[in-house]
């Protein structure tokens, strides 16, 4: 057999070591494997591991003090005294010999526990919120990168500028690459908010944590033009997490126990998330939009140097999200009606927040986890073909801290632009544009992307924490 | 770091005069206390006590393991004390403890090395012949030599 034990006294100097040292050379002289982890002032010492768990027949708990027995559910322990572990280790082991040791939890349902939970709830004794955060990021963000990296290519090749913006002709092998790409950026959100909620209420919350995802990123859910974007996402995840997790702590008869994982409560949270978003929370975003662009509207006559302030700050603030697209459609409409200026500082303004924090990752290492410096990278290529969406990896990471420094160097971007009469005739953005000969004063268009980026760096790296060295 | 940096040979008594557990507590703490370990005799004799009343540390084997952390207690210390004629300690087999450890260790211990040297005079105390060894030795320096193997 291979045994366990942990020993541990209310000291811990003297009476753990002996219990350690008797029930070690018994289980030898019985031919039994043990491995003992002494709980005693020094420390754990010869701490027991998962795999050690797994494999183990039984458990001994030779303990005069409290010892933590929820790793053990599922598996045979037995509990004694320490002094019986010096006493008579060989009486302890003989009765796992003799089958007689209960299966510790099976009339415990309360505790269900699998080793991983209880390892995991270990390393997660940070601030809980932003380490579902965290999980929901680590997630999206490969789905960022190969959908960025995939639409920048085929538009950066594939691509023609027209009046409705850099279109790929259809048929074209690039269209199918922009089509992979753009699918993978659908997941996007839902996966954000699906591991969100997963973090929060494990395995029954990824289900309605991707469903709100989904809804919150598709406006038509709740009669808006555009999507909640990630913060939407990360809106959902949150909401779907704690719901769920709120459902999973209601007592339920026994009979239904089984099926609450798979089925109640999956099913009850996605509704309740889904019905938050369609009927509470969709009917302000899409008001707000509305608000937003009308807004926009009465603010042509205003001076220019305030309206691209204020376009850069809304392109950059939630990246792809519905005041992105409000900012984004003003700018693509007021290219119909001959006005190609505001684009032209929109276009600077895109492109600015991936590639700001794509330098930033570069000038300073330590405040970035090394998933974020390789996002980093993908973030640059995405800055060059105007995809603001590579930002996102990093603004979802730490909102209050990004979000800002990329809205700043927006906004400074945006005013050189505007200022120094960049145009851009096609609603895209990015010095791709440039490339495709769309802008008016190409050395102006690309030295204010270029202070915008340095901004960007400069403001995120100073007010941006050193990583914690246990990432 | 060696067990003979805890124990000296002043702090070694080969024949225990007392005749009860607390005459031979009351010895050997005044041992401790004469080597200059402790702040407070006293204070550090109630933690003895205090551990005793958890259970108590005759574990059997003829062995006795008295122990009180203490912050009446300067430094770790380990005195060793032989009684042939064996003492009742309460032991939970009955039997009367022979060798006593008496072991003082401050509340807010030095490091964590001392403690891993009581950990390993533990550990070899559940050794058959170290113990009869200890208890058949004559001389200090005999006992220190046992002790060098720790």
């Amino acid at each position: 057999m291979k045994l366990l034990a942990i020993t541990s006294c209310p000291n811990g100097i003297a009476h753990t070591y002996m219990a350690a040292e008797k029930l070690a050379k018994a289980a030898e002289k019985m031919g039994h494997e043990m491995k003992v982890e002494t709980q005693g002032s020094i420390g754990v010492e010869n701490e027991l591991t998962v795999e050690d768990i797994q494999t183990a027949d039984g458990i001994i708990i030779a303990a005069d003090k409290q010892v933590d027995k929820s790793r053990f559910y599922g598996k045979r322990v037995l509990e004694a005294s320490v002094t019986d572990g010096i006493r008579k280790p060989e009486e302890l082991i003989a009765k796992f010999e003799r089958n007689e040791v209960p299966i510790y939890g099976k009339s415990e349902p309360d505790k269900l526990k699998t080793i991983e939970e209880v390892k995991e709830e270990r390393t997660q004794k940070q601030n809980p919120i932003y380490r579902n955060l965290m999980n929901g990021v680590s997630y999206m963000i490969p789905f960022v990168v190969i959908g960025g990296l995939l639409i920048a290519l085929s538009l950066a090749i594939g691509g023609e500028p027209t009046e409705k913006g850099l279109v790929i002709p259809k048929g074209s092998v690039w269209n199918h690459i922009l089509n992979v790409g753009t699918a993978s950026f659908t997941f996007m959100v839902p996966i954000l908010a699906g591991f969100i909620a997963m973090s929060i209420a494990d395995r029954p919350g990824l289900a309605p944590g991707m469903i709100g995802g989904y809804i919150a990123a598709n406006g038509s859910f709740y009669g808006s033009e555009a999507g909640a974007g990630f913060i939407g996402g990360i809106i959902a995840g949150f909401l779907a997490g704690y719901i769920a997790k709120w459902i999973k702590s209601i007592r339920v008869p026994k009979v239904i126990q089984p099926i609450m994982p798979i089925l109640v409560i999956p099913l009850c949270s996605s509704i309740l998330v889904a019905a938050i978003f369609i009927f509470i929370l969709g009917q302000p975003i899409a008001g707000m939009m509305e608000g937003l662009t009308s807004w926009l509207n009465s603010m042509q006559g205003a001076s220019k140097i305030v309206l691209a302030i204020i376009l850069g700050a809304m392109i950059s603030f939630d990246m792809g999200g519905p005041v992105n697209k409000v900012a984004f459609l003003f700018g693509s409409a007021m290219i119909a009606e001959g006005n190609a200026h505001i684009m032209g500082a929109i276009a600077a303004a895109i492109c600015i927040p991936p590639l700001g924090l794509g330098l930033a990752t570069l000038l300073n290492k330590t405040k970035f986890t090394a998933e974020e410096r390789e996002a980093g990278k993908a973030a640059l290529a995405m800055g060059l073909v105007g995809i603001t969406e590579g930002a996102i990896p990093f603004a979802a990471r730490d909102p209050l801290r990004v979000i800002p420094s990329i809205m700043i160097g927006s906004m400074v971007g945006a005013v050189i632009a505007m200022l120094s009469g960049v145009t851009d005739h096609v609603p895209h953005g990015g010095p791709i544009v440039a490339v495709f000969q769309a802008v008016d004063n190409v050395p102006m268009f690309f030295v204010s992307i270029i202070i915008g980026m340095i901004v960007t760096a400069l403001v995120v790296n100073v007010i941006k924490k050193p990583v914690e060295s246990a990432e | 770091m060696n067990l003979t940096e805890l124990v000296t040979t002043n702090l070694i008594q080969l024949q225990l005069e007392g005749k009860t557990k607390d005459e031979i507590m009351e010895e050997m703490a005044e041992m401790i206390d004469r080597s200059g370990a402790l702040h407070d005799k006293e204070k550090y004799k109630q933690s003895l006590y205090k551990r005793e009343m958890e259970g108590s540390t005759g574990i059997g084997f003829g062995i006795a393991i008295p122990h009180g952390k203490s912050d009446a207690v300067k430094k770790t210390c380990v005195a060793f004390g032989v009684k042939k004629s064996g003492v009742d300690w309460d032991s939970l087999d009955g039997e009367k403890a022979q060798l006593i450890f008496m072991i003082a260790v401050p509340e807010k211990h030095a490091g964590d090395e001392h403690l891993k040297i009581l950990q390993l005079l533990s550990r070899k105390l559940m050794d058959d012949e170290f113990r009869e060894h200890l208890l058949h030795a004559t001389t200090k320096e005999e006992v220190m030599q046992l002790f060098d193997q720790v």
